[in-house]
């Protein structure tokens, strides 16, 4: 999808290397697994949990241009929902393209449809401008 | 690895910073460089676990 996923954990390169050959999960992976052994990355994304010296199950999409587009993070007990995940990646570049669009909620694959122009005709009119998006659906 | 002390926030450009990876295509070591992502013109997501060895 032209995107570059890299993990990372507070682990060393060294035990990714040796927990990937030894997890037979791990078997298929194909993203490089980044090392953060002195946390600076994940404090710098607010992940860093002190009590325990682990990073949380955070989410971060990063433009072409570096620039910051989206987080999740989640505590961890709760795990992650890829598709929910892949639809908003496919949002971010979606509405690269058209930048006067906005994916609602619903939003799901390219050709849904979207809001167009937020601007001051939609304000107050948002419940008529979202039923005629999912009418055209 | 080295970092500015910076912290990322929603709409603005990530602080630059490099890692030290384990990249399983290769079977060998490698370095992440955010600096890297922006000249290539990547996508780039993040996805931080707590630890290895441990479901993800």
């Amino acid at each position: 999808m032209g995107c570059d996923v890299v993990t990372v954990s507070t682990d060393t390169h060294f035990v990714h290397l040796a927990w990937q050959r030894c997890e037979k999960e791990l078997a298929a992976v194909k993203y490089p697994m980044a090392a953060d052994p002195t946390r600076d990355v994940s404090r710098m994304f607010g992940v860093y949990d002190e009590n325990t010296g682990l990073a949380l199950r955070g989410t971060f999409m990063i433009d072409p241009e570096g620039t910051l587009l989206n987080s999740e993070v989640n505590f961890y007990n709760l795990g992650r929902n890829i598709d929910e995940l892949l639809r908003k990646f496919k949002a971010n570049l979606y509405m690269k393209r058209k930048t006067n669009e906005v994916c609602p909620s619903k939003w799901k694959d390219e050709g849904d449809r979207t809001l167009v122009n937020p601007g001051a005709k939609m304000v107050g009119k948002v419940h008529e401008a979202l039923e005629e998006a999912l009418q055209g659906a | 690895m080295s970092v500015q002390e910076a912290t990322a926030r929603l709409g603005h450009r990530v602080p630059m910073f490099e890692l030290a990876t384990y990249d399983p295509v290769k079977g060998d070591f490698g370095t992440f460089s955010m600096a890297g992502q922006i000249e290539k013109k990547r996508w780039t997501v993040l996805f931080f676990y707590p630890a290895d060895f441990t479901f993800v």
